[in-house]
This record gives C-alpha cells, sequence and structure tokens, in this order.
C-alpha cells in the first residue's frame, strides 16, 4: 500500500478503510466502527487523488482532538510513506502542547517510566491486594491505617505502607467552595418566579395566578486545578501526591490535574479511570520527565498560556504541589503566579517542606511565589493532607484557623489573632486581590 | 422541495473541495486543504464540524463564510456559563398564554392544556428555528464556544447533533426537514465530552503563513498597499514568536492594518508601530515585552 492511486480505493475501499482504522486504534485513538464507515463514505466523497486529500480527509473524520493529530501522522506517514512532493507537507507544527504520542515514543517512555515507577512501589498495591484481608475488614483496616499513617512523612514510608495509604485517600473529601451559575433550578422560595409552573397553575385557576412558584439559580462548586511537581527533589513525595491527584481527578467533572518537572503534562485524561492502579499507572506513562529537574517558572507559564488563559483557571482553585525548590529564574515564577492569582479564586500551595523545623521559604521559587498564595500548607503526611482539604474548601474558617479565608466569609481579625504554629502550616503575608480579601496574619518562620 | 432535491442542490453548489475552496476564497475567506476538506465532508456527508485552535484564528468566520457561499441564514448560538434549553431552544410565551386564558374564561370558553402549549404560543430561539428552516439549502448553525456552556448543555446538544431532531415535552419530537448545516467552535476551556465529539468532524485551525495572513489582510481592508499588509505580518508573526501571553490573532492583524490605514500609514517603522500597539497586543505585558525587545526588531525586512 505505498503507491496510492485513485484505482486502489475503489478496488480495495473496504480493507483499506478497515485496516487503516485497526492501525489507528491499536495506535490508541478512539476509533469506533461507526467512525470507519463515515471514513469509507468520505473518501467515496472526495476521491482522493492525492495523499495530501487523503491525509486531510483521514484526519477530519477520524481525528477528535488536537492531542491525536502526532499518533494519527505517525501512523499515516508509516502506511503512506512521507511526502516529497513540489508543497512541504508540514500539516501541523503545532506549539508542542502534548505530550509526544509517537507510537514508539509512546511505547518507549510508558516501558521506562514503567520500571522506574515500578522500582519506587507505585505497583506494589497489586502484590499487597493479593495476600489482603477481604473487603469486608476494610473499615477496621481503615481506622488503624489511620493511626499508624496518619502523622507519618510521606518520605518516610515503606512501599507496603503507601499501598494502604492509597486506601486512606480516596477517604478524602476534597470539595471547592461553590458559587452561583446562571442557571436555574426549582425551588420554594427562591427569589425568581417560575413562569411555566406558574402558568401550568393558573390553567386551574381560570388564568390567575394565584400561586406563585419559584426558582433560584444554582450554586456550583468551584473548577479544581493541581499541578504537581514530580522533579528529583519531590520524589518521595510525588508517588504520594499522585495518589491524592488521583482522588482529586474523581472528584467530579470539575477537576483537572497537571504534574511538572521540566515540561508541564495534563494528566486528567490518565487518571480519570474508575480503577485508580490503572490510572497512576497510566498518568506515570503519560508524563517522561519524573525525577528530573524543576523549572516552575516555565511550567506555570506553560499552564497559563495554554489552559489558564483560555478559561481553566478562572475562577477555580488552583493547589500546586511542589517544593518551590526552581532551577530556572525565580523572577519567572513570580511574574506567572501573578497572572495566576488575577484569573484563579485562590492558590494553595502544598510543600511538605514547611513541616521541617528549619523551613524558612528561602528557596528562590517559593520566596518568589509566596506572594501570590493564599494558603501555604505542608502536606507532608496523610494528617497533613487533610488540611489541604480544608484550605481547598476554604468556604469556612478551618478548625485551627491558621490560613486566611476569603474576607467576605469571615472577618479578617477573627483569626488575625491565631498564633501560626512553624511545623504544620503557614498563614500569608499578603492575601489581597478582589477574589481573596485582605487578610494578613503575619507571616511565620522559624527562628 | 424534497430532501433529494435539496441534497442535489447542495451537490451542485460544491461538488468537490476545490470548488468550496474558490468559493470561500470569493467571498473573501481563505482556507488550506484541512479545513477545506473537513468543511466539505461536513457539508456532504452531512455531519457537524468541530473547530478547536487559538483565539482569532478565523473558527466564527468560518461558520459565516459557510453560510455566505450557500446563501442561507446563519443562526448563531452564544454559548455561556447557564445556558439552558430555555435560552437555545424554545420559550412559551407566558404573557400571550395568560391572556389567551383570560379570553377563553371571558367568552365562556375552555382552554386545554395542548391549545395553551402548542406552535402559536412557542418563542423559537436559534437551535429550532435553524432546525425549522424551510430550505432549499440548510441554514448554518454556529454553536459559537461550546466549552462555555456545562456538561448538561453538551448532553442536550447530542439529540440535535445527531439526529437534527429535538424534542419539546409539550410538542413531540421536532425533526429538521432540511438537517442544518452546523459548526460548533470551542476555546478549549475544558475537555468536550466524547459522545460529542464522536459526533463530530473535527478540525485544528492554526495560525496563517505570512503569505496567506497578507492575502488575508488585504482582502479584508480594501486598498492597503501590499507593502504594508506585509509588514504587518511579519511583524505579528514576530510577536506570535516571541513571549506575549496573548499572541495576536488574524483579527488582531486585520484590525492594526485598519488603523494603520486610517491613519494614512504606508510603510510601518518603530515610531507608528509605538502609537498603534494598543490595536494588536491587549496586555500591558505583552505590550512591554516587545517593547523591550526593539520595536525596530518587529519592523526590520528580514
Amino acid at each position: 500500500m505505498s503507491r496510492f492511486g485513485v484505482e486502489t480505493i475503489y478496488l480495495d475501499l473496504p480493507p483499506f478503510v478497515g485496516a487503516f482504522s485497526r492501525r489507528l486504534h491499536d495506535a490508541g485513538l478512539p476509533i469506533t466502527p461507526a467512525r470507519s464507515a463515515d471514513f469509507a463514505r468520505a473518501l467515496t466523497l472526495v476521491e482522493p487523488i492525492t495523499r495530501r486529500r487523503l491525509y486531510w480527509t483521514a484526519r477530519g473524520v477520524l481525528v477528535s482532538d488536537h492531542s491525536q493529530v502526532k499518533t494519527f501522522d505517525s501512523v499515516f506517514f508509516e502506511v503512506f510513506g512521507r511526502q516529497v512532493d513540489d508543497e512541504p507537507f508540514d500539516p501541523e507544527d503545532e506549539t508542542a502542547d502534548r505530550r509526544p504520542q509517537t507510537a514508539d515514543g509512546a511505547s518507549r517512555s510508558a516501558e521506562g517510566v514503567g520500571e522506574s515507577y515500578a522500582d519506587r512501589g507505585l505497583r506494589t498495591t497489586d502484590q499487597h491486594d493479593g495476600d489482603d484481608s477481604p473487603e469486608t475488614e476494610v473499615p477496621l483496616l481503615l481506622a488503624s491505617d489511620e493511626e499508624l499513617l496518619g502523622s507519618k512523612s510521606f518520605d518516610a514510608l515503606e512501599p507496603q505502607e503507601l499501598a494502604r495509604l492509597y486506601r486512606l485517600m480516596s477517604s478524602l473529601e476534597l470539595a471547592t467552595p461553590v458559587r452561583r451559575t446562571r442557571r436555574q433550578v426549582k425551588s420554594r422560595h427562591g427569589s425568581r418566579i417560575d413562569m411555566r409552573r406558574t402558568l401550568r397553575g393558573s390553567l386551574r385557576s381560570g388564568g390567575d395566578p394565584v400561586h406563585l412558584r419559584h426558582r433560584k439559580r444554582r450554586v456550583a462548586r468551584r473548577r479544581l486545578v493541581m499541578l504537581c511537581d514530580i522533579s528529583g527533589s519531590m520524589e518521595p513525595y510525588a508517588r504520594a501526591y499522585l495518589q491524592f491527584l488521583t482522588s482529586a481527578a474523581g472528584s467530579g467533572p470539575n477537576a483537572e490535574a497537571f504534574v511538572f518537572a521540566t515540561r508541564l503534562t495534563r494528566l486528567t485524561r490518565a487518571l480519570s479511570s474508575r480503577n485508580p492502579e490503572r490510572a497512576i499507572q497510566r498518568a506515570a506513562q503519560a508524563a517522561p520527565d519524573w525525577s528530573s529537574g524543576t523549572r516552575i517558572g516555565d511550567a506555570l507559564k506553560a499552564f497559563n498560556d495554554r489552559h489558564g488563559r483560555r478559561g481553566m483557571a478562572r475562577g477555580a482553585v488552583v493547589v500546586i504541589l511542589s517544593d518551590g525548590w526552581e532551577r530556572g529564574e525565580p523572577k519567572l515564577v513570580a511574574r506567572e503566579m501573578e497572572r495566576l492569582s488575577r484569573l484563579a479564586h485562590r492558590i494553595i500551595w502544598v510543600n511538605p517542606r514547611v513541616a521541617a523545623d528549619t523551613f524558612a521559604p528561602k528557596a528562590g521559587g517559593m520566596a518568589a511565589a509566596l506572594e501570590y498564595c493564599d494558603a501555604l500548607v505542608s502536606g507532608h503526611s496523610f494528617a497533613a493532607l487533610q488540611e489541604v482539604a480544608e484550605a481547598i474548601k476554604g468556604d469556612r474558617p478551618v478548625a485551627c484557623g491558621l490560613w486566611p479565608v476569603a474576607s467576605d466569609a469571615e472577618p479578617a481579625d477573627n483569626w488575625a489573632s491565631a498564633t501560626p504554629v512553624p511545623g504544620s502550616s503557614v498563614a500569608m503575608p499578603s492575601g489581597h486581590g478582589p477574589a481573596r480579601g485582605n487578610t494578613t496574619p503575619g507571616w511565620v518562620t522559624d527562628e | 422541495v424534497s430532501a433529494d432535491e435539496a441534497a442535489g442542490e447542495l451537490r451542485r453548489l460544491v461538488p468537490d473541495v476545490e470548488t468550496l475552496a474558490q468559493r470561500l476564497a470569493a467571498v473573501d475567506y481563505l482556507v488550506d486543504e484541512g479545513l477545506a476538506t473537513s468543511m466539505f465532508l461536513s457539508l456532504r456527508l452531512p455531519q457537524p464540524l468541530l473547530l478547536e485552535g487559538e483565539a482569532g484564528v478565523g473558527k466564527t468566520e468560518a461558520a459565516k463564510s459557510l453560510a455566505l457561499v450557500l446563501d442561507t441564514p446563519l443562526v448563531r448560538l452564544q454559548c455561556y456559563d447557564g445556558i439552558d434549553a430555555a435560552e437555545a431552544l424554545y420559550e412559551w410565551n407566558y404573557p400571550r398564554q395568560l391572556l389567551a386564558i383570560r379570553l377563553a374564561e371571558s367568552s365562556g370558553q375552555s382552554l386545554g392544556e395542548e391549545e395553551l402549549f402548542g406552535p402559536e404560543y412557542l418563542i423559537r430561539r436559534p437551535l429550532l428555528r435553524a432546525l425549522e428552516h424551510p430550505g432549499p439549502r440548510p441554514a448554518v448553525l454556529l454553536v459559537d464556544e461550546i466549552d462555555r456552556a456545562d456538561d448538561d448543555f453538551e448532553a442536550f446538544l447530542l439529540e440535535l447533533l445527531a439526529e437534527a431532531s429535538v424534542t419539546i415535552p409539550e410538542l413531540g419530537t421536532i425533526r429538521a426537514t432540511h438537517p442544518p448545516v452546523i459548526v460548533l467552535t470551542s476555546n478549549r476551556t475544558r475537555d468536550l465530552h466524547d459522545a460529542v465529539k464522536r459526533r463530530c468532524l473535527y478540525q485544528w485551525i492554526p495560525y496563517p503563513t505570512p503569505e496567506r495572513e497578507v492575502e488575508i489582510v488585504r482582502r479584508r481592508v480594501k486598498g492597503v498597499s501590499e507593502t504594508l499588509a506585509v509588514q504587518v505580518a511579519n511583524a505579528v508573526s514576530r510577536m506570535r514568536d516571541s513571549d506575549v501571553q496573548k499572541p495576536p490573532g488574524i483579527a488582531e492583524a486585520i484590525d492594526w492594518v485598519a488603523a494603520l490605514d486610517l491613519l494614512g500609514v504606508e510603510a510601518l517603522d518603530a515610531q507608528t508601530v509605538d502609537r498603534t500597539l494598543g490595536s494588536v497586543l491587549k496586555y500591558e505585558e505583552d505590550q512591554e515585552v516587545i517593547r523591550a525587545a526593539g520595536l525596530d526588531q518587529l519592523v526590520r525586512s528580514e
């Protein structure tokens, strides 16, 4: 099938469509039989005379997202060869948005990452599950797990403990604050009149709307965006945080998860599996830059440019999990944090090193970012992650009153007197901005 | 006009990809082969077309131009947070209904629910208007920025995308006699549901090459000199390659040329760029970035 002509198409249409669709499917594109049928019909319509026309026809019908283009290209070029015609056949030199999805690239990184993260114990749950107690004993296990693991730092966890931690984490409830949408729902005491229901009622009373029915604006949870640092310095925590991301991504349709080290990888899709084990495996395969250096500024810029600015971060609760050890320019971190803070409702920075006695926000990236965070929490252990969940909720003052709450929810002086305790969570020196309110409890270091 | 005749009409109007591309060019919308093929297939399969791309690359224009080529109305539905069936599909005309009830009562008649919720009391919103378009050629339905609507609305659109029909509880299913050509656009603020994507053809519109951009700009701003168009296209392309938050789209390039043209500028230099930068870069930070890199750099010829 290296040479392609009009006659071939007419003679071999069904087998060609079948074979090509199957190859794309094997390469990971979601090709359904219905799509293949569309493709066959499309081919009869355009009668592709050139390889270019065939390319665009196939791509128009069979590709359903920009991230699939690279995979599609690699399969197409494999089957039909690269074009060396007069016109350059460079259908798309896109802004390198997606991970490399070329068929062999994907499998290569899959192998590499798969191995390395098996080393880190991410797969041990499988083995663990095998000799684990039956389902019915889970509650008992939960209690003791929480006792055992609750305050143990993630970097000190044994692989089998990590496996148990995963189960614990799924019990964490991650709920963002609500906002009012424009959509309306029935309500007994809503502020607006539901004309349709009122009118139906008035039919029975001769056109007099005796009983007014009401509607009110529906509330919806804000979007939750998680950005997790998986660079070398975060490695002991990254495996636990990845599970945390899975819980977050599974917490509803309105959650997004990204990981970054030297580049930004969107994991929302990879994590949205009902099976958390598989989700984590897929996520590890998707992100090729495990344990490399950190470029927080670049990652934040990539997020702002590709996703945040388009609307993903607008009004959202953004959680950044990173130790702030930046290899690049702290100035860039500050600039991108400022951009992000203009878009987001709240920014919560989770830094496991906050828990250390000697912590001071001096790491270049951390210091630069601090001004724009609404809360800085440690999240170094399961107990500390519960604080993160509280910070995400953020709509009422938390028990220990350590981080700022938007002023419309609570006057600032309510918690301004709270004494920040070094080691668990630290309140922000700033916190102004329309979405944030004015909240300045003073900033604590550990001197 | 029967459905067959309508299909014949469409076949006559756009027999192949090249003809469609030429007809689009005739209404000043220039397409590359990828977009032309997708638009052609969308018309002839027929199947809804989902367009994505950076802001200002001409996603909305694509639908408008298609309507011009077909010489049919463009029905535009701008999506927003919270849009629902009452704003997209239909709403009942409550004041008229109330009046009808009163009228019936005063003349001693009884008014049933079937009469009250009949077609004459229906307010037709964009989706319904597109479905009820009488032909002979299909209307073009533009569902703009679908990613701004919520999941519920996407689910609601599915029936329309797949069957070219909608169901109104009081009236039953309304099926289009001439199914509209449906163009959806998205800015990718969130992932669309797979079920929606499955029903659509998909096309990503990239920024045009500088040569293509010169052509587009000259078609949109009549009488502008080629020198100026080339300079602007080059400058805009350099801006896109630089470190700006919001790279200028074609729309901004056109605005800029129009502004320069109005000011009587014949050739771009650092000073005129400085005066008019606001029509192409809309963020203070972006202007700073470009100024710091040197406005001379922007207008140098290769």
